[in-house]
């Protein structure tokens, strides 16, 4: 797990998302679960009870619910950049998928790397840059007008 | 007549090798010549790295801090100071601006530095009056030091 090894972004945000209005960033939620299975019994507990609650709280997500036979029940959530992410969730409770899905919906899409510095600034020097004739006198005066020769 | 012994010699030997090899190239694809493409020279060249990067943590910091150490100097030098009495007099005057804050003031807000050279150069004449003088002066306005209660 080298620095160089490994990818690393800037912090930063999607679009100075809620300087203004914000606008969650999750596109859409697939639950994929099985009917039968007995890893999935969260799942279908918990669309039994919260999915219609959590597509109501948000209404720009779309969200999809599939069940077909799978092994491994998974939420799959993508964003507006694109980035998807899946997280299994095999023998968690409907309380436990209902805080994984708050989760996901208050991330933005980018992606879960090492983040270089905590900080971000658009505007880092009000003062102006140092460079190297900052704090030298000027050789030359003032710069003025020709005088005419009478 | 069926032959049955020579399916009973196949053997499957491990079906994961790939992906474990993979697992360790993975870390390798930057490295240069060879160890970014064979396995036996990769798991070596990998191990030092992840080594090189353990005790990287700790040098990061040490050096992190002399690039510092040396922006300021440069800094206070522009303005006819030395680094060491900068320090000395800002933490004189109860200025607990750390090293970091201070070389990026040095770097982004040039004026605002040189405010702090000055704050600096006024304690520090301050305790050369208070050193040398006959103790007829008052003493400087720098050098109260507050009593909280």
């Amino acid at each position: 797990m080298t620095s160089r090894g490994t990818p690393s972004r800037f912090l930063r945000s999607v679009l100075q998302n809620g300087v203004g209005r914000y606008v969650c960033q999750l596109k859409r939620i697939s639950i994929v679960f099985s009917k039968k299975a007995q890893s999935s019994l969260g799942a279908r507990d918990f669309i039994e009870e919260g999915v219609v609650d959590y597509a109501n709280k948000n209404p720009g997500t779309v969200v999809y619910v599939s069940p077909q036979p799978c092994r491994v029940p998974k939420i799959v959530a993508e964003y507006l950049n694109g980035n998807v992410r899946e997280e299994t969730i095999t023998s968690k409770t409907s309380q436990q998928i209902s805080e994984l899905l708050t989760k996901l919906t208050n991330q933005s899409g980018l992606e879960i790397i090492r983040i270089r510095k905590p900080f971000h600034t658009d505007s880092p020097s009000i003062q102006g840059l140092w460079h190297p004739f900052t704090n030298r006198p000027p050789s030359i005066g003032p710069i003025r007008p020709q005088k005419p020769d009478s | 007549m069926v032959f049955l012994t020579l399916s009973c010699w196949i053997r499957s030997r491990g079906p994961d090798r790939y992906w474990k090899v993979q697992e360790v190239l993975k870390h390798a694809r930057h490295f240069r010549g060879r160890k970014n493409r064979c396995y036996s020279l990769a798991v070596l060249a990998v191990r030092r790295a992840f080594v090189y990067a353990t005790k990287a943590r700790k040098l990061k910091k040490r050096n992190m801090r002399t690039l510092w150490i040396s922006r300021i100097a440069a800094a206070t030098r522009e303005h006819g100071m030395k680094y060491p009495a900068l320090m000395h007099n800002l933490t004189k005057s109860s200025v607990q601006l750390n090293r970091r804050v201070i070389s990026d003031l040095a770097v982004t807000e040039p004026r605002s530095f040189l405010s702090l050279a000055k704050l600096a150069r006024a304690r520090q004449q301050e305790g050369f009056r208070a050193a040398l003088g006959d103790g007829k002066e008052p003493s400087g306005v720098l050098s109260r030091v507050v009593m909280l209660q």
